[in-house]
């Protein structure tokens, strides 16, 4: 029943977005509003059936319909019933349906943003959303299809999902962010399509077009974040980043729409880098693509590639479409994007943007190359060969601390043109707060010099960032007499965009400095500690207590217990522990973490002897790491406030491009 | 399905050959990856002299070496007690020996162990029977090193001349399917040696 239902209404999805993609592009090219009308219809009937299909698999998961192939792969009636639901993105089936889930929501929030508004572009946008969606509808009906009925097995096990997924509330929300970031950039990358198939790209359109980013990037943002903090929890190495190819693919999308929403900014302000804009979208969706396809086809060896999947192929035709018709349409299109303006001098805010895209990039081209040269090797020589984090790190430290300093420099400098002296003027309190932190930190031990001029040029950024923030309070003080509560309001709400931007702005300091400093400065100790006795890392000693198992429904649980002890005063006891899970062969750990400002106890178990007399543990003193986590809240804080919906004002009159623009334009500088 | 453009249509080949030249070698890079399979880590010892050995037995302490095993196929089975999936493949091995023991050498290989904490083991997994073949204590782990071996448990293949011929990483395990069983994959690759 179930089966039979889901199939349906997967087929029902599949026909309304192939209908509505041809109408869609067929209307758009007639501008027949009839044919809008249709292809909004068709796209509503293509959200619904999607978002109904999701609710029966969660319906089939929870009664353990077991006749429902996906239920019988993932399903299991020991799991609790949040792991149940979470199963519906555990495993490939699962979770490309997820995907239908996602892009139906944002659809439905793309057609009501758009209702009466950008006639003339939501065709086509919608057209290709829609052919995204066919592709998508055409895998889950066919090649990957969860709801294929099945006779279920006497003897199966129904173990539940893979046992990365229990381990881990982080576990939970990790992927929904990443897909949710990773969907999204479907929207903005059929409104690049519908400005390209125009050839006509307005004020109103990019304005909508980076706030449809914006969204995306949010989630992407919080996903990736989330991924390393996951990472940290559970896999009990003791860092959040290893540059895992998987990892590297939810990067790269994060990279390219960080540069878009900077040159979409250009754009806006200056009528500059259209083209480029919109290059910008279409490969960060291709990247996105490629990110699945990495996951999905198991193709790369890692920690993430759960599925062994006869479905990469068809992944690639599609990243091959993408990727041609994308260059096709640029190439034929591109001539009727021109630049509206010139370029500012050298020495100008734009000249910054410019070099911030050529970073981000660079940055993506890297990241890109050395994720793929494994397989190069492979194909070339047919040598196997990893490359490994000190390749990433050696040239992202460089690109990334360019980038963080351009982001001090960049709002700090006027569009246009700017005298040597004014630069001076502008960048001397920064770049004076910067050292002296850099010095400040020097004095307290620091020595080692990339973490050093890591400091320096986060917290040069970061003093831009504030008073970019300050000073249009001041000035309204000034200007009007107003109290310090009120002139705030006002600046934060005139120039909210520029807001979000500063404080995206203040959470990449943290992030970055706390990286710089986590990274530089761990700690490590190893060994065997028999019972009573104790493991010293820096001021702390870890006394083993104890060492006991026992049974949770889904999982065997070994925990050994340590008592800490702080300069010989007790301050705590941990409990790392190896969790084996049935069907499972190899223990995962959870380490147990004491979290401070100033840094992370990590203790992670490695094995307990036998009658538990002694535990083999790995601790880790990780320097700063909260502030990691507190620094992506702060950008994702960000993010919201830029991408909150301001009241509705006459159809973006304030953003024309190209208009003289006073300094304190709310819209001026922002995300 | 464009509106046509006002002038005439121009075509930027510039934009064409960039966007070609990125990304057809992308998209060749990942065609050549569904050909290979990441978790294979390749045999670079396969259809090459087996490294000679010559390690003290566990049970006695005498030296056992390669040569000993004097014309008969062997199957050296690294592994160690702390060892999370060896002691669900030990079953399985000792079957394998009690059936084929008579044509095939089995020869267990400990990997960073102890002596004493070996013995223990293998009295509680054999519940105190003899062992059906001798475990050998890898003293510096030089034959480990030797074999390329890359985690335990890892079994290698070697026929009658000395030549290894195949390898496994990870365990045999039992699986009541028999397109997953362990013991009927281990049963093929001992006749391969045959």
């Amino acid at each position: 029943m179930n089966s039979m239902l889901g199939q349906g209404l997967i087929l029902l999805a599949l026909a309304a977005a192939a209908a509505g993609s041809i109408i869609g592009f067929a209307s758009g090219r007639s501008n027949s509003s009839a044919g809008l009308l249709w292809t909004r219809r068709l796209a509503a009937l293509f959200s619904l059936s999607l978002l109904a299909a999701n609710g029966v698999m969660v319906y089939a998961l929870l009664s353990h319909d077991f006749t429902v192939k996906y239920v019988d792969m993932v399903g299991s009636t020991s799991s609790p019933t949040y792991i149940t639901i979470v199963s519906l993105w555990s495993s490939l089936e699962g979770s490309i349906l997820f995907w239908g889930f996602i892009l139906g929501s944002y659809l439905l929030g793309f057609l009501v943003s758009t209702r009466g508004r950008h006639e003339e572009m939501t065709p086509y946008a919608l057209g290709a959303i829609l052919t995204v969606g066919t592709f998508f509808c055409f895998l889950i009906a066919g090649p990957a299809d969860p709801f294929a009925a099945v006779i279920p097995r006497a003897d199966a096990l129904h173990t539940g999902p893979n046992p990365l997924l229990q381990n881990h509330w982080l576990m939970i929300i990790h992927p929904p962010a990443l897909y949710l970031g990773y969907v999204g950039m479907t929207i903005p990358f059929g409104m690049g399509i519908a400005a390209l198939l125009r050839g006509h790209l307005g004020p109103s359109w990019m304005g909508a077009t980076r706030r449809w980013m914006l969204i995306p990037f949010g989630f992407l943002t919080a996903g990736v974040v989330l991924g390393g903090w996951w990472a940290y929890e559970v896999l009990g190495w003791g860092g959040y980043w290893a540059w895992d190819p998987v990892e590297n693919a939810s990067f790269l999308p994060w990279l390219t729409a960080a540069a878009f929403l900077h040159a979409a900014m250009l754009e806006e302000r200056r009528g500059l880098l259209k083209a480029w804009t919109i290059v910008l979208l279409l490969i960060t969706f291709a990247l996105t693509i490629l990110g699945t396809f990495m996951t999905r086809s198991g193709v790369f060896n890692s920690v993430h590639s759960f599925t062994q999947s006869a479905i990469g192929p068809t992944f690639l035709v599609f990243l091959a479409i993408v990727l041609v018709v994308s260059v096709v349409l640029v190439g034929l299109r591109m001539h009727l994007l021109e630049d509206e303006g010139q370029l500012g001098a050298p020495l100008s805010r734009d000249s910054a943007f410019v070099v911030n895209n050529m970073l981000f990039a660079g940055f993506t081209f890297v990241v890109l190359v050395g994720t793929l040269f494994p397989l190069l090797a492979e194909a070339m020589k047919d040598v196997k060969l990893s490359v490994g984090a000190p390749f990433f790190n050696q040239l992202s430290l460089p690109i990334g601390l360019c980038i963080v300093f351009l982001m001090g420099v960049g709002p700090a400098l006027p569009w246009g043109r700017a005298t040597p002296a004014e630069v001076l003027r502008v960048l001397r309190v920064p770049v004076a707060v910067g050292l002296g932190v850099a010095l400040l930190c020097a004095a307290a031990g620091m020595h080692r010099a990339w973490p050093l001029i890591t400091v320096f040029v986060a917290i040069f950024a970061a003093t831009v960032a504030v008073r970019d923030m300050v000073s249009p309070v001041q000035a309204l003080r000034r200007r009007h007499k107003l109290g310090l509560g009120v002139a705030a309001a006002l600046a934060f709400r005139r120039g909210r965009r520029r807001y979000g931007g500063q404080i995206v702005h203040l959470g990449v300091a943290l992030v970055v400095t706390s990286i710089a400093v986590s990274s530089s400065y761990q700690v490590v100790q190893e060994g065997m500690v028999e019972k009573g006795a104790s493991l010293a890392i820096n001021e702390y000693e870890l006394r083993f207590e104890e060492s006991r198992s026992f049974r949770e429904p889904h999982r065997d649980v070994l925990e050994a217990t340590f008592t800490v002890l702080k300069n010989g005063q007790e301050i705590g006891s941990l409990g790392p522990r190896l969790n084996r899970y049935s069907g499972q062969m190899n223990p995962i750990g959870t380490p147990a973490v004491l979290s401070t400002a100033k840094e992370d106890l990590y203790l992670s178990l490695m094995s307990v002897a036998e009658g538990g007399s002694a535990a083999g543990l790995r601790a880790f003193v990780n320097p700063m790491v909260s502030w990691l986590w507190v620094g992506a809240c702060v950008m994702v804080l960000g993010i919201i406030i830029a991408v909150w919906p301001a009241r509705r004002r006459a159809p973006d009159a304030s953003e024309e491009p190209g208009e003289p623009v006073p300094p304190e334009a709310p819209s001026a500088k922002a995300s | 399905m464009s509106r046509p453009a006002a002038g005439a249509p121009k075509v930027s080949w510039p934009t064409f050959a960039v966007g070609f030249a990125l990304i057809l070698p992308l998209l060749g890079i990942l065609l050549s990856g569904l050909f290979h399979d990441p978790h294979d880590l390749g045999n670079p010892l396969e259809d090459k002299n087996a490294p000679r050995f010559s390690l003290p037995r566990l049970d006695g302490g005498e030296l056992l070496s390669l040569d000993d095993l004097s014309g008969k196929p062997a199957i050296v089975n690294f592994w160690a007690t702390w060892c999370q999936s060896c002691p669900m493949e030990h079953p399985v091995l000792e079957q394998a020996a009690a059936e084929f023991g008579d044509r095939v050498q089995f020869v267990g290989i400990a990997y960073e162990d102890k002596r004493e904490r070996l013995s223990a083991w293998l009295q509680r997994a054999n519940r105190g029977q003899p062992a059906g073949y001798p475990t050998l204590i890898d003293v510096g782990g030089k034959a480990a090193v030797a074999y390329g071996v890359y985690g335990v448990p890892e079994t290698y293949f070697i026929d009658s001349g000395g030549t290894i011929r195949a390898k496994k990483t990870g365990p045999f395990l039992a699986h009541p399917d028999p397109q997953r069983d362990g013991r009927v994959e281990l049963r093929a690759m001992i006749h391969e040696l045959l």
